[in-house]
């Protein structure tokens, strides 16, 4: 009885306990600004965010210095291969339920870049990587845009905290 | 002393009042030139390639499946150019003003567009059926010759020349 | 008999008097061993000489003159063309507007050359770039690793033509993920928060080393934003390129794509358009007045004023948006194409345009005026982060860090491009040198870029966008300067059949970045941060390549084993 107590406690976070969590998230988030390697345009955007014409702060959403106290990942950049060791540390300082806005093009699928030498190519392709060095990724949301829109930065953060359902779907037709 | 000149910023501020744009409440700040998805009009489209040629990231691209051909949109890595738009000698792409396009599932963010290829009379699928008959249309070239691969073309274009020239039959 | 000749033919490829008083000098020098002078593209003179003469060259002619700067220096693998490596440094005569290069070639199984570093210090980048991108040896120097990571393989240079983009990644990917934790993990946690630059939220860093509150000197370490642009080039076609060049920096994009076009326009003699002339300068000018307000709220930012922050950021909105209604996107216009441009532009936008400016230099004049009226902003931007004239000179600094140490340079005016000829305006400059002349010039030119602006709209020419058609020549060498937000931006491309042969551009922060050190001596800690952003530095242009730089400080308060661990001398 004692040793199944045991083991209970020293298992990893179960599912219940991340939804009650998330649900908890789904007002105002605090995000960390992780760049990895991005030409900066994403970058500039998700500072225009906060100015005026936009005010994400109206949303309560807040920009942190430090990814201990953030909730959401804004990653920018196609993740190159001497950001990457950066990116491991940043997304492992961030408690769970950890949750990843992979912003722009280069995030999303490498931008213009997914076949170079120094690149790696966007966060999907790190996501295994990652789940290999332990670090779980509980939600990821993809917002494509060269630059990505700050009206489209807002859309993603809905999408990501389940707010709106998307609008794209695969779709294949016939010539 | 120190001179207070700055505290006329709350004037300004006062005076400018509120620019928020409340989106998603409100319509968002987009002029009419703004370049969005693209749309592919798979009634026009030929299955010719050239706007997997010109996409910069490689965003449109074809992939053979089979006896089909398909022209794939990667809405992910697209930077919105609209170079294909400008180059589709069918002007079947559009720009939209699309840009409300975040999922949570990758797989969401592609368009495929099919294509029947014709076969050769060897056997190889060479070319999309809408992209001969277009170049049977337009050009004064036999059609007997269109539907042959390029291989089996040229043994074709050779053996009737020669018998139409030299009276050599093959 | 022979040196008359000599001359004869130099005066009638020299482009004036201040070109040809320098190559007559070269030649006295030189003698027989300079060989094939010629004119290349349309402000270009390219002088063949022999390796061991470089130094001798550099220092005693170039160097020396003092309306000479060096501008960039290109390493260029011509196996296939002539069996040879090349080297291409390019100095530019400012008074004149002409370009003299200087082509070494290196045999292909010995590519060594003599260090420059001692006579033109703004130089060093470069070589340890071409060392460790292209395998070129300089001797009697350091060559440490500069761009790619230190666990790269040996012998692997990217930029040879034998060195295809998936044969590197069969090589060295794997290995960066396993080490990852391995090489930097430890080292991050060392690194100190104040120079981990919070307004720009770039991945680079600086290393500050401070005794008490003052800082002694400085490290930076970067180049995380290497994404192979150069090698992705030579795989793609002529017209896909400017789209690439664009997305090299966010802020300034617009700047690569068109020096990129006038590089290759250069190269194969395409006529422009007057129409798509003015185009691109209308555009060009809209992208310095949204990056100098961009730069001037983040400055704000960072002194304190956040007010002055959100009012700026909220004037330069509506710059973003004439810029969408002139090209159809808020950034990265992607209108540039090579031989003209592909948008155009209609009387209906000219009238909106004009408005909007109007609005924005009202608003602006009355932000800035107040803004310089907050206690901590003037007091704290005056006097600190001092680079003198000298220094600024042997470095070739270049865009407003020049202006604001006295030095006139200003690529518009020194080597005019695009529609330039046809307006009037002022290159404000101050002999300071600290970081409230450099905000000062910044300032000024937002006005000046309205103002310039205007006068374009106003005497727009009709006409067509771009060419009909341009025929490609493979193997013709041109060069395009454009004077960007931070900078004077230089291309220079190769010809090949489909696309570039050889692409190289570089960014202004590349050049201004070896001059922070030099102003961060004696700062205060607290004003560190605006010292480094006076240069409105963009690493995202910088790191096309991998930057290590190296820092003489003696006295640190890291720890020592971080620095010898990445094995650099000291």
């Amino acid at each position: 009885m004692a040793m199944v107590k045991f083991l209970a406690l020293n298992q990893k976070p179960s599912g219940i306990d991340l939804e009650r969590a998330f649900k908890r998230l789904k007002r105002s988030v605090w995000v960390f600004h992780l760049n990895t390697g991005s030409c900066n345009g994403c970058d500039i955007e998700v500072l225009d965010v906060l100015t005026p014409y936009f005010d994400v702060e109206r949303f309560g959403i807040k920009l942190v210095v430090s990814p201990r106290h953030a909730d959401v990942a804004l990653l920018t950049g196609p993740i190159t291969i001497k950001a990457f060791p950066k990116v491991v540390r940043a997304l492992q300082a961030i408690p769970r339920p950890r949750l990843v806005l992979a912003i722009g093009s280069c995030a999303v699928g490498g931008g213009i870049w997914f076949d170079s030498y120094s690149t790696i190519g966007g966060l999907h392709r790190v996501i295994d990587i990652l789940k290999d060095m332990g670090i779980e990724i509980d939600r990821v949301a993809y917002v494509p845009g060269c630059p990505a829109r700050p009206e489209a930065i807002i859309y993603g953060v809905a999408v990501l905290l389940d707010l709106l359902k998307p609008k794209v779907k695969y779709r294949r037709v016939k010539a | 002393m120190i001179r207070v000149k700055f505290v006329k910023i709350v004037g300004t501020s006062l005076k400018k009042g509120t620019v928020t744009i409340k989106y998603p409440y409100e319509k968002p700040l987009i002029t009419s030139e703004f370049r969005g998805k693209i749309e592919v009009d798979p009634a026009k489209c030929t299955g010719c390639g050239a706007c997997t040629r010109i996409c910069p990231p490689k965003a449109l691209y074809l992939v053979k499946e089979g006896d089909n051909l398909v022209i794939r949109y990667f809405i992910g890595r697209c930077i919105f150019c609209a170079m294909c738009a400008d180059i589709c000698p069918q002007k079947a792409i559009s720009v939209s003003h699309e840009f409300e396009l975040a999922t949570d599932d990758i797989a969401s963010l592609y368009e495929d567009i099919e294509h029947d290829l014709v076969k050769c009379a060897c056997g190889k699928a060479f070319a999309p059926k809408k992209l001969v008959n277009e170049v049977i249309e337009k050009t004064k070239l036999p059609p007997h010759l269109l539907t042959l691969c390029p291989e089996c073309r040229r043994v074709e274009t050779v053996k009737r020349l020669s018998f139409r020239l030299l009276g050599v039959k093959w | 008999m022979e040196r008359l000749e000599l001359s004869k033919v130099l005066e009638s490829i020299a482009r004036g008097k201040r070109s040809r008083d320098i190559l007559l000098k070269m030649s006295k020098v030189l003698g027989r061993k300079m060989r094939n002078v010629k004119k290349v593209g349309s402000t270009s003179i390219f002088v063949e000489i022999d390796r061991d003469t470089l130094p001798k060259v550099a220092l005693l002619v170039l160097y020396n003159e003092p309306d000479v700067y060096f501008r960039t220096m290109v390493a260029s693998d011509e196996r296939r063309v002539e069996g040879v490596y090349k080297l291409y440094y390019v100095f530019g005569i400012d008074s004149e507007g002409t370009n003299i290069v200087l082509e070494v070639a290196l045999p292909q199984d010995e590519p060594v050359a003599p260090t420059i570093v001692d006579i033109v210090k703004a130089i060093d980048w470069y070589e340890m770039e071409a060392h460790d991108l292209m395998g070129i040896v300089f001797r009697d120097r350091d060559l440490p690793r500069f761009v790619l990571p230190d666990d790269w393989p040996q012998d692997l240079y990217p930029l040879r033509k034998d060195v295809s983009i998936d044969s590197i990644r069969k090589n060295y990917s794997p290995k960066a993920i396993e080490h990852a934790r391995a090489i930097e993990a430890e080292q991050i946690v060392k690194i100190p928060i104040g120079p981990y630059h919070p307004a720009l939220h770039e991945p680079e860093y600086f290393e500050l080393y401070v005794r008490g509150e003052k800082v002694i000197d400085s490290r930076y370490v970067g180049f995380l934003v290497h994404r192979g642009i150069e090698k992705l080039a030579e795989n793609m076609k002529y017209n896909q390129v400017p789209f690439l060049a664009e997305r090299i920096c966010g802020i300034c994009g617009f700047v690569h794509s068109t020096s990129y076009c006038q590089a290759v326009e250069d190269a194969l003699s395409i006529d422009v358009p007057e129409r798509a002339h003015f185009i691109r300068s209308i555009v060009l000018e809209i992208e310095r007045i949204h990056s100098h307000l961009l730069w001037i709220g983040v400055a704000l930012h960072l002194l304190g004023y956040d007010t002055g922050f959100m009012h700026i950021w909220r004037v330069r909105e509506k710059i973003m948006i004439i810029a969408e209604l002139l090209t159809g996107s808020r950034k990265t216009y992607g209108i540039n194409i090579v031989g003209g441009v592909r948008k155009d532009i209609n009387k209906d936008k000219i009238e909106k345009v004009v408005k909007t400016l109007n609005e924005v230099e009202q608003e602006y004049q009355h932000l800035i005026e107040t803004a310089m009226g907050v206690p901590q902003v003037k007091k704290r931007l005056s006097g600190t982060g001092i680079l003198p004239r000298a220094e600024a000179r042997a470095l070739s600094v270049v865009g407003p860090v020049a202006r604001g140490s006295g030095l006139a340079r200003d690529v518009r005016k020194d080597y005019p491009y695009a529609a330039y000829h046809f307006v009037s305006f002022k290159v404000p400059v101050y002999s300071e040198g600290d970081n409230l002349a450099r905000t000062l010039v910044r300032v000024e030119e937002v006005m000046e870029s309205i103002n310039i602006v205007k006068q374009l709209l106003d005497t727009l020419p009709q006409g067509p966008i771009s060419v009909d058609r341009w025929d490609v020549e493979p193997f013709k060498r041109g060069i395009g300067a454009v004077e960007a937000p931070r900078g004077e931006v230089i291309h220079m491309v190769i010809t090949g059949r489909y696309g570039p042969y050889r692409w190289r551009a570089r960014a202004p922060t590349y050049q201004n970045l070896p001059a922070v050190p030099i102003m961060l001596r004696g700062v205060d800690l607290a004003d560190a941060a605006i010292t480094i952003a006076s240069i409105d530095p963009c690493f995202s242009c910088t790191d096309r390549a991998i930057v290590l730089d190296l820092a003489k400080g003696s006295i640190r308060t890291i720890p020592i084993s971080y620095i010898t661990q990445k094995g650099l001398p000291r």
